[in-house]
């Protein structure tokens, strides 16, 4: 069985390499394929043809004439050059791409400083300086929704910015602001720290770790290979989470970023804004999937150099 | 099952009947306004005070009960079926369908839940707008995280050994599945994710409600006739605008706390011993 | 809790001196009812548009605000040629686009072949295409506009902004061209469309010399936030302040309400195709259902017998300060549910169990309303539904957006979707309903809600387009006025004023009618 096992440990970070390199291409394929499923000609979408009385040109423009295969074909094309193509509605014939550069650093600044409190809870939770006592606290507090902690600081931003709300004083306050309620709500910090707490507790109890502690060994340095998988897993999915979570607080915090900018494409129906903001979710999440699997890799390697040990 | 057992699956019962029956006492069109009750506390207009134009707080709660109720419970059933359903298949040895779950499972997993809802939103017609699709959606999504647990306790148990095992001292293996790995074991894990499940429902919709509200659109959760319980928190936040709306948000708050309590008291029924 | 308070009004009050200091000489901010669609004038669908429009671009010849006078920034001179056919123009030379490329007959030329260009698929285009024949370039600065007829007010139909030549490939302007974003003009400010707002810069030329050297455009959100971001001096301005808040504004000493001259009517339009909406006498029925002073008391907050009111009943297509307005039409104040019931009864329509039934089925009325008219008159919709439904409809009610109100809405595509949608218009100096009731075909009718036709009123909005003198272009308007009142495309609700408010130490704020910033360059503000 064990044998079975240590056999079988590339196949789960086989599945997620595989998912991290289909995603990307996965994600916008099916997006375009839904353009042509809802009722109407793409090309209408852009520009309805009671307005627009050119839609054969405006669909040769658009690169919608000749059918889903042909736009997706080309859009990738462009897109692994670095263009995003252009807004179907919002921002009407403008590129895309400029979109993208502003919303990304937000996002990532917003999703990075709530992912660094969510560290620093497991760390705390790992190395017991955050106290277990603790954990109740903060999924009283977790349980609040994010949309609920947003929304006061979003009142309070705009009545004391007004128009200065979208300044770079402001920006980074929405962003600190954010991050809080981000890391805060839905059980993500608590959750963090619950999670790690349990597995390294479930470490910690096991004998191997007990005999290097007798050795003068630190529990953490002879847990994290066991831990580490699990860890990246949960982070994993937290980071998935505030990604997901990051989109309300972007639109409520009126934040440029890119669950403002998903959101903004999907009530306008604009695909080339919906194209490229979920493609950018997507080359995240496959960035996660590959961390994952690196992590996986990393410590079935490392525990395959490793002297065999009878357990006893 | 344990006297605490059985108290606190009443009062998770309780609780979630609190905010689910409701909903289908609630009327389909608010009533006209009375500009001399605007704002009025609970105290003036019983049980929950009037909003900005006069109207009952009651007809939002009852109206918002009315959007998320079943769609929360049938997406919370859902994740616990198939929590249900992953556990079985980690005891009985389920090899290949088990591989080509987690797989898929990976895939689903793999995206933010919110741009996957966004997505299946963009799709629903105007007049099909409801949570139901929505809340779905959001259960198969949790649902590959729900199979992994139940599958994990599944492994712990022993597998198919844990079934020979049983088998051996006489058990029927419907018995053994139903009773000794679901019921006693898998029960406490298929409830949380469930509970939770049908929890972030009820939150999600409120934030797609409270969204589309900031817009000025129309939501992708209900029609235009009825209002979320986003409202409430739309009306209640303005007290940091020195709006004397305390008592919406109280209400808006102690919802989403009941709904909060729903899924904690359920998980904690479920855990009892 | 009053700890609480007092640390808020404080932090307030500390940060409102802060932003006094940081806004003096800098940007003017203020909430518009949404961002722009676009900035390209051409393809102007709401008001929001058309005011940025007045930033970015200058008009051919517009209307003093003051005087009322035809003015033209552009033109110094001008004659007509061609037996009246035709105006010859000259052109200041002085005018640079705000790229410093120079300002030239022949973006004037090309902006009218643009319009006649037929890849230019812009409603307002369409509008010219009946006015002008072509455009001929004589020199660098004179040029040569022909018209379809000779008209008696030729310069009045010069009121295009005009477009730079340089920035297009060919003469046709597509609506998906760059330029929608990120437009260059003549006008008084450049600006681009951003997100979450529009930033416009002052630009010093020959004829504009804006003191106001920022501008900021931002999405007007809650009407409430908006009021109390203007208290604390965090914006400058509100374009249109909701009713219900201008009490608010109007007390404070560091804000000061304007009235802007926005000839704008609220309506419900019926959609006649629908077999139960056909008839006339159920559309006279349901316009006796409404009561119009319930609806203003309780959406807009007049009371009934309020003088100085800001919302006025109509009985037709225009204002009733306008001199198309039909005063022999009365109007219909309120509801008159006895005569509605003999008018549905003798349609046809059955009395099941307290429902009006249409040919055995049940009728449940679909109503839909732009939704940002909900700030200004909140909770309308709800209780128009709540009249008819209390008169015996089901109805479900929906809120579109401004998207879908402009690209469905107007042109036309919502038969099938809504039997009533409620809006409203906005004219400028000119009011034009041709767009609204003319029968759809050959361009006219463009705004034709749910396609509305009929000859006789096809005849009249002819009959306006033809006339010679005002005289009788306000006959024919009245004949129209008293026949939409009596078939009843639309219910006519209301007239709401519409006002700005603007902080004091913005000064020398003169609000042009319809398109607000005709006199920016006047503005002051800091310093």
């Amino acid at each position: 069985m064990a044998a079975d096992g240590a056999r079988q440990w590339w196949i789960r970070p086989a599945i997620r390499l595989g998912a991290a390199a289909l995603l990307p291409v996965v994600v916008p394929a099916v997006i375009t394929g839904l353009i042509w499923v809802l009722p109407g000609d793409p090309a209408s979408l852009i520009c309805p043809p009671e307005i627009c009385s050119g839609t054969e040109e405006l669909a040769r423009r658009w690169n919608l004439h000749d059918g889903p295969v042909h736009f997706f074909m080309s859009w990738l094309a462009d897109a692994a050059g670095g263009d995003f193509g252009k807004s179907w509605r919002i921002q009407q014939g403008s590129p895309v791409t400029p979109l993208l550069l502003t919303a990304i650093p937000h996002t990532a600044a917003l999703v990075g400083l709530s992912l660094m409190m969510l560290f620093a809870g497991a760390l705390g939770a790992a190395t017991r300086v955050l106290p277990a006592r603790a954990d109740s606290l903060l999924s009283a507090i977790g349980l609040v929704p994010t949309v609920v902690m947003s929304l006061a600081a979003a009142a309070a931003v705009s009545v004391n910015y007004g128009a200065s709300a979208f300044g770079d004083e402001a920006v980074r306050v929405k962003i600190l602001l954010g991050a809080l309620a981000l890391g805060l709500a839905d059980s993500a910090l608590a959750g963090a720290a619950r999670g790690v707490r349990g597995i390294f507790e479930s470490e910690r109890q096991r004998r191997y770790v007990q005999m290097g502690v007798l050795r003068g060994e630190g529990v953490l340095s002879n847990a994290w290979p066991n831990a580490a998988p699990a860890i990246a897993g949960q982070m994993r999915a937290r980071t998935l989470h505030l990604l997901s979570g990051a989109v309300v607080v972007e639109v409520v915090l009126q934040i440029e970023g890119l669950g403002d900018l998903l959101w903004s494409g999907t009530l306008s129906q604009d695909f080339g804004v919906v194209l490229a903001a979920t493609f950018g979710f997507a080359l995240l999440s496959g960035a996660l999937l590959l961390a994952q699997a690196a992590v996986e890799i990393a410590v079935a390697l490392h525990v395959r150099r490793a002297p065999s040990v009878v357990a006893t | 099952m344990t006297r605490g057992r059985w108290l606190l699956a009443l009062l998770a019962l309780a609780f979630a009947a609190s905010w689910v029956v409701p909903g289908f006492m609630a009327e389909q069109h608010l009533p006209n306004p009375d500009l001399t009750m605007r704002l009025a506390p609970p105290s003036e207009m019983p049980p929950f005070g009037a909003d900005d134009r006069g109207r009952p707080l009651l007809d939002y709660a009852l109206q918002g009960a009315g959007v998320v109720g079943i769609p929360a419970l049938v997406a919370g059933l859902l994740v616990a079926l198939l929590g249900i359903t992953g556990g079985l298949l980690a005891t009985v040895g389920g090899g290949r369908i088990e591989g080509v779950v987690a797989a898929a499972g990976e895939l689903v997993g793999a995206l933010p839940r919110m741009m996957v809802v966004l997505v299946v939103a963009l799709l629903v017609p105007r007049d099909a707008r409801g949570l139901m699709p929505i809340a779905l959606t959001w259960a198969l999504l949790a649902a590959p995280g729900a199979m992994d647990e139940a599958a994990a306790v599944a492994s712990r148990l022993g597998g198919a050994r844990f079934v020979e095992a049983l088998r051996a001292h006489g058990f029927s293996r419907s018995r053994i599945l139903l009773y000794h790995v679901v019921g006693l074991n898998l029960r406490p894990v298929v409830v949380r994710q469930g509970a939770e499940t049908m929890m972030q429902v009820v939150f999600l919709e409120i934030a797609l409600s409270y969204l589309a509200i900031a817009e000025r659109q129309g939501s992708f959760t209900h029609s235009d006739d009825t209002h979320s319980w986003a409202s409430l928190l739309d009306l209640g936040y303005k007290v940091v605008l020195d709006l004397p709306s305390w008592h919406a948000l109280g209400l808006g708050l102690g919802l989403i706390a009941l709904v909060a309590v729903t899924a904690v008291t359920a998980s904690a029924a479920a855990r009892a011993r | 809790m009053s700890m609480t308070r007092n640390w808020k009004r404080l932090t307030m009050g500390a940060l409102v001196g802060l932003s006094a200091l940081a806004t003096c000489g800098s940007t003017l901010s203020f909430y518009e009812e949404s961002l722009p669609t676009t900035l390209n004038p051409l393809y102007a669908a709401s008001m929001v548009d058309h005011r940025v429009n007045e930033l970015v671009f200058d008009r051919l010849y517009y209307h003093d605000p003051i005087t009322n006078e035809l003015a033209s920034r552009l033109v110094t001179q001008w004659e007509l040629v061609e037996q009246g056919k035709a105006v010859r123009l000259t052109l200041r030379k002085d005018i640079k686009w705000q790229d410093g490329k120079n300002f030239r007959a022949d973006d004037v030329c090309f902006t009218v072949r643009a319009m006649l260009d037929p890849g230019t698929t812009s409603p307002i285009a369409e509008g010219y295409r009946s006015v002008f024949t072509g455009c001929e370039v004589e020199g660098k600065d004179k040029a040569i506009v022909r018209f379809t007829k000779i008209f008696h007010n030729p310069l009045n139909r010069l009121g295009f902004y005009v477009l730079p030549q340089h920035r297009f490939d060919g003469d046709a302007v597509p609506p998906d061209h760059d330029f929608s974003s990120h437009p260059t003009g003549t006008g008084p400010t450049s600006g681009n469309l951003g997100s979450k707002q529009v930033n416009f810069q002052g630009t010093q030329n020959g004829h504009h010399q804006p003191t106001i050297t920022e501008l900021s455009l931002l999405e007007g959100q809650d009407p409430l936030v908006q009021v109390k971001t203007l208290l604390n001096n965090g914006v400058q301005g509100i374009i249109a302040v909701p009713p219900p808040y201008r009490a608010e504004v109007s007390t404070s000493d560091d804000m000061s309400l304007k009235g802007y001259d926005l000839r704008s009517w609220w309506f419900i339009a019926a959609d006649q195709t629908k077999p139960y909406l056909k008839d006339k006498k159920v559309r006279q029925a349901i316009n006796l259902l409404l009561d119009r002073t319930d609806l203003r008391q309780l959406s807009i907050g007049v009371k009934p017998g309020e003088q100085n009111s800001p919302c006025e009943f109509i009985s037709g297509p225009f204002v009733q300060a306008s001199p198309y307005y039909n005063h022999d039409v009365p109007v219909s104040a309120r509801s008159d549910k006895d005569r509605a019931l003999a008018l549905l009864t003798e349609a046809g329509l059955t009395d099941v169990g307290g429902r009006w039934h249409y040919n055995g089925a049940p009728i449940t009325l679909r109503i839909g309303m732009k939704a940002a008219l909900d700030n200004e008159a909140p909770d309308l919709l709800s209780q128009i539904g709540n009249q008819l439904g209390q008169a015996g409809f089901d109805r479900q009610t929906y809120k579109l957006s401004e998207d879908e109100w402009n690209t469905q809405a107007i042109t036309g595509q919502l038969s099938s979707s809504y039997d009533l949608l409620i809006g409203k218009w906005s004219f400028g100096l000119v009011e034009d309903v041709n767009a609204l009731f003319h029968t759809r075909r050959d361009g006219r009718g463009s705004k034709n809600i749910f396609n509305y036709s009929n000859p006789q009123v096809d005849a009249l909005l002819a009959q306006y387009e033809s006339a010679k003198t005002d005289t009788q272009a306000r006959d024919a308007y009245h004949k129209l006025h008293t026949m939409l009142a009596e078939d009843l495309p639309y219910l006519f609700l209301w007239k709401l004023d519409t006002k700005s408010a603007w902080r004091t130490d913005v000064r020398g704020t003169t609000i042009a009618p319809y398109y607000y910033w005709t006199e920016i360059d006047n503005w002051k503000y800091g310093g």
